[in-house]
């Protein structure tokens, strides 16, 4: 998946991966799609709330590795 | 945590309808419910913030198994603007006001329901994204954007 270049190339490939995902039942779709993978320090609490989005955002930057791209651009 | 399965989506689905709850899928959750074919971890659902919605919700997450303190459930019952479960059967984020969404009962009047599941409208999920603008969000939004581009074309 190339979702960064959005060329010519990538949407005729993306359609072609559209139509293939509208040929599959809504529950073979969630079984593809949803996964799960350890990320690090958001995973680590079983509950956090944030006053405003805007808290939770500062959160983020603050506290997680840049690679997992919660950092705002 | 396992991933979220879809038996567990189905579940959310009857306890939010039983308890009332007025929410929408959100995110690339609800992108992926109307078709998009990527991957994500957890369920994002922006939830109407009501005293009144936000105590079904709480009563909800609790029958469907999420270990809620007294202190927790009145975080919810607050409606705070983000909050993120990891203490149920599967991860949550609530969100009761996302980025690029002015209101949930805007959003709530161009919602798409796919098998009983109350989503966002793709141009909803699509702003939010843009609005939040970050590094994950710019990643997908060229893909999701084509993906609303093919969705609106089999929707007429």
């Amino acid at each position: 998946m190339n979702s960064m270049r959005g060329s010519s190339v990538d949407a005729a490939e993306w359609e072609r991966d559209f139509a293939a995902a509208a040929g599959r039942s809504l529950e073979v779709r969630f079984k593809y799609a949803f996964i799960h993978t350890y990320k690090p320090v958001l995973d680590d609490s079983p509950f956090r709330a944030f006053d405003t989005i805007e808290e939770y955002r500062n959160w983020c930057e603050a506290n997680l590795p840049d690679w997992l791209g919660y950092g705002r651009v | 945590m396992a991933a979220f399965e879809y038996r567990q989506a189905e579940e959310l689905k009857s306890a939010l309808a039983l308890h009332g709850v007025r929410y929408l899928f959100i995110g690339k959750a609800g992108a992926i419910i109307l078709g998009f074919p990527d991957t994500t971890q957890d369920a994002d659902l922006f939830v109407e913030r009501s005293p009144e919605n936000n105590r079904r919700l709480a009563a909800a997450l609790a029958a469907l198994g999420f270990d809620l303190s007294p202190e927790q459930a009145d975080e919810i019952g607050r409606g705070k603007d983000f909050i993120q479960l990891r203490n149920g059967p599967f991860d949550v984020d609530l969100v009761f006001a996302p980025d690029g969404i002015e209101s949930f009962g805007q959003a709530w009047g161009r919602r798409v329901e796919v098998e009983g599941y109350p989503v966002c409208h793709l141009d909803d999920i699509i702003a939010s994204k843009e609005a939040a603008n970050r590094v994950r969000d710019r990643e997908v939004l060229p893909r999701l954007r084509s993906f609303r581009e093919y969705w609106m074309k089999k929707q007429r």
